[in-house]
């Protein structure tokens, strides 16, 4: 079949050319899979409890919709070039992937930045994680939503290092995969994150 | 097998502006609408299903062959969570 090593794409399938990478792109959706049910279980835990304000501030005297809304076109926009970048892998052009990858890095650390610095500012207006239910619950599920893009943002900036190093191989493409799945599910959290936190409280 | 053509990149810009169109429409009845929560929230939350649905067919290459064990594992894990939000909003508290 094909060296290990290739630099030639197989099928024009880098990263399920062998059958380590076709397992880590299976276990990789096993784990998303699992990931679903830590957020249900969070989204569950909020929805439940989001009235519960016990005193202390709401969603409605706190949330910044303009922040959340360029927070929201920063992730959005950021799931773009990560499907981008695997077009690229695909075509078997490592420059410009590591050039989408690269300006996925830079948008989710913009998201990130504003979530901090949404997180200061209800801090200052009174929302500290132990006043509420709500704001245990509101605090739990956006951080750990935070916390996964964090991840990704480390991830994939040392993908993007490893790549000069090693470059397109059928060893390094289920990596550049894989992280780029990741990316799209945090994207895609954040879909409901937007809808059911903030717009949501909004309604009532 | 088509990821790498022409046409499978214009269904990853569809895919985003579907998104940019679905957020945008959400933000905009929520904030201008002057509408009863008993029909919006289950409208938000079509909205956000049928966006979820165009990222992951597309952007994660759901549409591709050899997808039945990433879709069944998704649709597992979508359906503890929806028993998880059932459950804590009508059992639990």
């Amino acid at each position: 079949m094909s060296a290990p090593h290739s630099n030639e794409a197989v099928n024009g399938r880098l990263e399920t050319a062998t059958l380590e990478g076709r397992n880590k792109v299976l276990g990789f959706w096993l784990f998303l899979g699992g990931e679903t049910v830590l957020f249900g279980c969070l989204f569950a835990t909020f929805l439940a409890l989001r009235n519960q304000v016990n005193d202390g501030p709401g969603g409605m005297d706190l949330f910044e919709f303009n922040i959340v809304a360029w927070a929201t076109f920063l992730l959005l926009t950021s799931s773009m070039t990560s499907v981008m970048a695997i077009v690229e892998m695909h075509r078997g052009n490592v420059q410009m992937m590591r050039l989408w990858f690269i300006v996925t890095v830079l948008l989710g650390a913009g998201f990130l930045g504003l979530e901090i610095y949404e997180f200061i500012h209800y801090l200052n207006l009174g929302l500290g994680f132990t006043v509420s239910a709500f704001s245990s619950a509101f605090y739990t599920l956006v951080g750990f939503h935070g916390a996964h893009v964090a991840f990704g943002i480390l991830w994939i900036a040392l993908l993007v290092i490893q790549s000069y190093k090693k470059g397109l191989t059928t060893v390094t493409a289920p990596k550049f995969y894989v992280a780029a799945l990741y990316w799209h599910f945090v994207d895609l959290v954040w879909v409901f994150i937007f809808t059911i936190v903030y717009l949501m409280g909004r309604v009532g | 097998m088509a990821g790498n053509k022409a046409g499978s990149t214009r269904n990853y810009w569809l895919t985003f502006a579907v998104s940019i169109a679905l957020t945008v429409i959400t933000f905009y009845i929520v904030a201008k609408l002057d509408t009863s929560g008993n029909f919006l929230i289950p409208f938000m939350i079509v909205l956000a299903i049928a966006q979820a649905l165009f990222q992951l067919i597309f952007w994660m290459h759901m549409n591709e062959k050899g997808h039945l064990m990433p879709i069944i594992g998704i649709a597992t894990g979508a359906f503890v969570a929806l028993t998880a939000v059932i459950m804590a909003l009508y059992w639990v508290w």
